[in-house]
């Protein structure tokens, strides 16, 4: 029977994190879900004064959500594999 | 005029002159001309002074036989520091202790050095905790293209090929959020320390804000722990070859 790899092992229990990774990991949830409103905000308005338009502000602020709900998401969907 | 500790007194009654002219070198026009050295840089330049100091002492006295505790000490931030990356990264992470620690031992100071009579935590102000998020940004991602090369690209491109041009801007939108994240909470929690323990001391200036000074010590350590912590899970992220 040939040795078996010990290379997956090694890298599920790389994935292990203790708590305290953990509680910093969501703790940063908290922030990012109102930081990426902010950001798309910001990249909107700043569309909007290149291009001259006046729309591109919401549709940044719909991306910015948008963006932190798939980091929101992402995070749960790591722990809960 | 602005207020200025004495430090940053000092560092514009000699620099200000050439610092005024390389503003406006730069097109930027100074707010005070007479003053444009805030004291939020001025304690930048001493925790960065400091820390230099430090370091050439360290140095000097690096012993294998015979490490004294100053070596001690900074063998056991590089082995902290060297055992989370491990841990988070896996193994090929001792490539990135080097900026982690100088990362964290910089903000460490930064956070503590509030607590000296005459000078202020330089991270209460915006601007630097920004600036250590941006050094934090550029580094996980140059690492990501040093590791993945052009392929790195896409982890901003999602799973599915047909989802890529949704997925480029959410993921950049994501990527700059984790900017404004790690600024926002370094500077909140740095500034409320701060603003707490100076209204305590107005309120009773003995004996009373000893405790405050203490969550003080406690928040900066805590703060610098959650920023570096975080950038290495960025890192990782960055490196990993999943996706």
């Amino acid at each position: 029977m040939p040795a078996p790899d010990p290379t997956p092992d090694r890298e599920n229990s790389g994935r292990k994190e203790s708590f305290w990774v953990q509680a910093a990991r969501y703790s940063q949830l908290a922030f990012i879900l109102p930081a990426a409103l902010v950001v798309g905000w910001l990249i909107g308005t700043a569309l909007d004064r290149w291009l001259h338009t006046t729309w591109l502000y919401l549709a940044g602020i719909l991306l910015g959500i948008v963006a932190g709900f798939v980091e929101l998401i992402r995070t749960f969907l790591r722990d809960a594999k | 005029m602005p207020e200025q500790l004495w430090f940053t007194e000092i560092l514009n009654h000699l620099f200000a002159a050439p610092a005024t002219s390389l503003l406006r070198t730069l097109h930027i026009e100074p707010k005070y001309p007479a003053a444009p050295i805030s004291n939020s840089f001025s304690m930048e330049v001493l925790v960065f002074a400091f820390l230099l100091v430090l370091f050439l002492l360290l140095r000097s006295r690096l012993s294998v036989d015979r490490p004294g505790a100053l070596q001690h000490a900074f063998e056991g931030v590089e082995g902290f520091i060297q055992g989370q990356s491990e841990e988070i990264i896996g193994h090929h992470s001792e490539g990135y202790t080097a900026f982690l620690a100088v990362l964290a031992l910089f903000i460490l100071f930064c956070n503590l050095i509030g607590i000296v009579p005459g000078f202020e935590s330089p991270t209460a102000v915006p601007i630097v905790p920004l600036g250590c998020a941006i050094c934090a940004f550029i580094y996980y991602q140059s690492q990501g293209f040093k590791h993945g090369g052009i392929g790195y690209l896409k982890h901003f491109l999602g799973p599915m090929p047909a989802l890529a041009p949704l997925m480029l801007p959410i993921e950049i939108v994501s990527h700059l959020a984790r900017v404004l994240s790690l600024t926002i909470r370094l500077f909140a929690n740095m500034f409320a320390g701060d603003m707490v323990t100076l209204v305590f001391f107005s309120l009773v200036p003995i004996g009373f804000p000893i405790p405050f000074l203490g969550l003080h010590i406690g928040v900066s350590l805590l703060q610098t722990y959650i920023f570096v912590l975080l950038t290495t899970v960025y890192l990782q992220g960055a490196v990993s070859e999943e996706h």
